[in-house]
């Protein structure tokens, strides 16, 4: 086992992490399979308003691979596809029945598994949903079936505390999570599995599994921050990687041949009595996580992490392989003298309140605060860059459209954890910059003539 | 009492913001409202893009902070002219007595250097539609600070016009300047009136009628001492006979620019901007260490000195004159200072070596720390890039 220690990054100091006790959330009504967020990927809808589906039922396909499934997270009615503009489909709502009925497909015992090809396992995963869960370096698309990555990278646990705990996940699936790693050792010669600090005790299952001890600030579990520390050669670059979660999934899927649909979820209202896990389903809707709490319209929902995340609402559903639900104010009143203040109770990374030298956890809201100015060149989004590509340079190449040079700086190395705009004093939106500048970029290179 | 006069400021800011709003009367002087405006309340704008949480510092904190660093040498910078103005006429030199002078002295600078300067940035800022930056107010600050304290108004004004139009909004602004704006005024004052900027008859104020009396009294700097005076064996004790002790220099009661005297109240500053993450410690450490370097070599190498300040201890020159006050204030500015790590060394190392390279070679200048800053500042883009190829070289390409 190799320790990798990730020096830069930050320590969240906000307040409301999730307890590792558990609690089981149901669906209502509806359950839904949300489309737009999933990264370049052109649906071909297989199913219309009205149509009945079962749990693991094709709803659409990749236009540019058919072969790649999206299958339904629910049994009974397609009520609603739901388009945005330009007639985006956004997610497709399924009303579920009292008997939800389940496709159901081949089972794998270990022996089967051993003696299938690459090709056609690739292609089982692919038939049952699987596949979108595997996803690739650098443009964190949903990985090339027919490219042959140096390695998977498969992470246990996260430097975000927002995110679920692996001894969560893991406990009483340790069989299903050995056969999906035994499933991705088929598809590369080399299986990574990263734990974030110790291995607790109860887990020595694995000890010799796991290869890569990770410590270290967030993001410093993402697998393009271990890939940036570990890489050799550039032909690392296009790795595969998988949240352990998902690799628990593949292994179910594939032993029990249906399509498991169960989730563990870190919920965060910012207050400790609330944030918990929930074990609930993926494509629930996200008013039915609160279910019990009295959560206040003036509201913002983050799915995916707390820095690295997208702004969602609680009549919206959880994405296909988002773990992490976090609820915090919009920004309050304006304050008067803010800058005077010595700024007890704010959240920075920086050394100019007097929070910083405090340990204690923080409530935080969606305030900017401050306004926008232009850049003096501080330095503290390099400071905090866990890739070293230097935000504020790379930003202002591209501002100069010199993509050539972000690129020799290391625009796609970026894992798009946030953590520049978090800090940058004069409140310029680093993160959103580089982030639509790789999306471009993947564009460019994907254009078909 | 807070409640209410905060719901009064907030009244009163809301029914005057339809003036400065599109279509208003005076919607051209909006980025001056809102400049005022958020200096009494924080605006609240909410995150509208990836990641929902910002971090709580924004820039006028960060300027503030520079602002607070700047309170200990303002302060003795105040009392330490007000001294040397009374020691020169005679007058009695209690506590009291010396801060008011010292006001009387120190405050006209500053408020033409704010008030002129702010002019021509609200002007800018209207013309360009774009929000007022709180830099100016270090700048506005810091610019009075190393002026002679009798130097004439309309001096100041034409200085910090100098520093704020060309220095800064000729490249467009706060964060596109090369040189550090403060500098950029004073050294457009030093050399454009050479005899107010520099000599041994500029540094102490004195009001009315009295001064032409004492104009003999008149004290110099120490770095202006560049002989060796009959009857002294070493120049140490020269100095120290002239009153300039490494005790004193470190103190800083001495005549000299307004505030620049005193390299402990810049350590203090220093402390405060390092600790706070303000400044750079790379930039002031580097300084620090080029200047002690350089002129322990100088003082290896020169046997028969021509300027005695050649040959000297070193810690001399890190105390005597304006380099402390330079090192820790100006050459920190991150907008001319290079982004990058090392260059950060590389950039603090040599404006202490050519400080000392001015101060002991070329006799036109006994002091050397603005010209060394406002030369680096115009190398350290070229430090950045020769840094950010190396890094970009030692990267294993991703295309």
């Amino acid at each position: 086992m190799k320790t990798v220690r990730i020096k830069k990054g930050w320590r969240f100091k906000i307040a409301g992490r999730p307890t590792d006790q558990q609690e089981i959330r149901l669906a209502s009504q509806t359950v839904a399979l949300v489309v737009d967020k999933l990264p370049f990927v052109k649906p071909l809808l297989l199913v219309k308003e009205g149509d009945s589906v079962n749990i693991g039922s094709s709803l659409f396909s990749d236009k540019k691979n058919p072969d790649i499934k999206f299958l339904s997270p629910g049994g009974g009615r397609v009520s609603a596809i739901h388009y945005g503009p330009r007639r985006v489909i956004e997610e497709i709502v399924i009303s579920l029945d009292k008997s939800e009925n389940q496709e159901t497909f081949d089972a794998f015992t270990e022996k089967a598994l051993d003696h299938t090809s690459r090709d056609s396992l690739i292609a089982g995963l692919m038939t049952r949903g699987m596949w979108p869960l595997i996803r690739q370096l650098p443009f964190r698309s949903i990985a090339d079936p027919k490219s042959q990555p140096s390695a998977i990278w498969i992470s246990l646990g996260s430097a975000d505390p927002f995110q679920p705990l692996s001894q969560v996940y893991l406990k009483g699936q340790e069989e299903f999570f050995t056969f999906g790693v035994r499933a991705l050792s088929r598809m590369s010669d080399r299986i990574n599995i990263c734990w974030y600090g110790d291995i607790p005790p109860g887990f020595d299952f694995l000890n010799e599994s796991v290869t890569h001890r990770i410590t270290g600030e967030y993001p410093a579990t993402d697998p393009g921050v271990v890939l940036y520390h570990t890489k050799t050669t550039p032909a690392e670059n296009q790795d595969w990687y998988i949240n352990g979660q998902d690799v628990i999934g593949i292994g179910k899927c594939l032993k029990t041949g249906v399509y498991p649909v169960d989730r563990i979820v870190a919920f965060s209202d910012g207050t400790p009595e609330n944030s918990r896990h929930l074990k609930t389903r993926t494509g629930i809707r996200l008013q039915d996580l609160a279910a019990g709490l009295s959560i206040g319209p003036d509201k913002q929902w983050i799915v995916g992490g707390i820095l690295s995340g997208d702004a969602t609402a609680s009549d919206k559903y959880l994405d296909l392989n988002q773990t992490s639900i976090m609820i915090v104010d919009v920004s309050p009143q304006s304050e008067m003298f803010g800058f005077l203040r010595p700024g007890l109770h704010r959240l920075s990374r920086s050394r100019t309140l007097i929070s910083t030298f405090s340990s204690a956890l923080l409530p935080v809201n969606t305030d900017m605060h401050g306004e926008i100015r232009p850049c003096i060149n501080c330095g503290y989004c390099a400071s905090v860059c866990p890739v070293d590509i230097l935000p504020q340079f790379t930003c202002k190449s591209l501002w100069a459209d010199e993509i050539e040079e972000a690129l020799a700086y290391g625009l796609l190395d970026c894992v798009e954890c946030g953590l520049c705009s978090f800090v940058c004093p004069s409140k310029i939106e680093l993160a959103e910059c580089l982030k639509d500048a790789r999306k471009h970029y993947h564009k460019e290179l994907n254009q078909v003539a | 009492m807070r409640k209410r006069v905060e719901t009064y400021l907030r009244g009163f800011f809301e029914r005057n913001s339809r003036y400065f709003s599109h279509g208003g009367r005076l919607y051209p002087l909006a980025s001056l409202f809102e400049a005022i405006e958020t200096i009494f309340f924080t605006p609240a704008i909410a995150a509208g893009k990836a990641p929902y949480v910002r971090d709580g510092v924004d820039l006028k904190r960060f300027m503030s902070i520079v602002l607070l660093a700047l309170v200990p040498p303002l302060i003795f910078g105040i009392y330490n002219t007000g001294y040397h103005s009374r020691l020169a006429i005679g007058s009695d030199l209690s506590f009291f007595s010396v801060v008011a002078t010292g006001l009387k002295i120190v405050m006209p600078l500053i408020i033409v250097s704010y008030g002129v300067g702010f002019f021509w940035e609200a002007l800018f800022s209207a013309i360009r539609k774009h929000p007022i930056s709180e830099g100016f107010l270090v700048t506005g600050l810091l610019f009075p600070m190393t002026l002679p304290p009798t130097v004439p108004l309309w001096q100041v004004a034409v200085g910090i016009s100098f520093g704020v139009v060309i220095g800064k909004e000729v490249f467009g602004g706060t964060g596109r300047n090369i040189f550090n704006p403060a500098l950029t005024a004073r050294a457009f004052l030093f050399f454009a009136y050479p005899a107010r900027m520099s000599g041994d008859s500029v540094w102490v104020a004195v009001s009315g009628a009295a001064s032409s009396a004492v104009s003999a009294v008149s004290g110099a700097t120490p770095l202006s001492i560049t002989t060796l005076a009959p009857g002294f064996k070493t120049f140490e004790s020269q100095l120290h006979q002239s009153g300039f002790s490494l005790t004193n220099l470190f103190f800083g009661l001495y005549p000299g620019c307004v505030a620049d005297s005193s390299a402990l109240c810049c350590l203090i500053g220093a402390l405060i901007l390092i600790i706070t993450g303000v400044a750079s410690y790379r930039i002031i450490l580097g300084g620090v260490a080029g200047l002690l370097v350089t002129s322990f070599g100088f003082g290896l190498i020169s046997q028969a000195p021509l300027n005695p300040w050649i040959n000297i201890n070193p810690l001399y020159h890190l105390l005597a004159g304006g380099f402390a006050f330079g090192i820790v204030y100006m050459a920190t500015d991150p907008v001319s200072a290079p982004g990058t790590t090392a260059s950060k060394w590389v950039y603090g190392f040599l404006i202490g070596l050519l400080t000392v390279m001015i101060r002991v070679i070329n006799p036109a200048f006994p002091e050397g720390v603005m010209l060394a800053i406002l030369f680096m500042n115009l190398f350290s883009p070229l430090f950045d890039v020769v840094e950010i190829r190396i890094r970009a070289g030692k990267r294993i390409p991703n295309v």
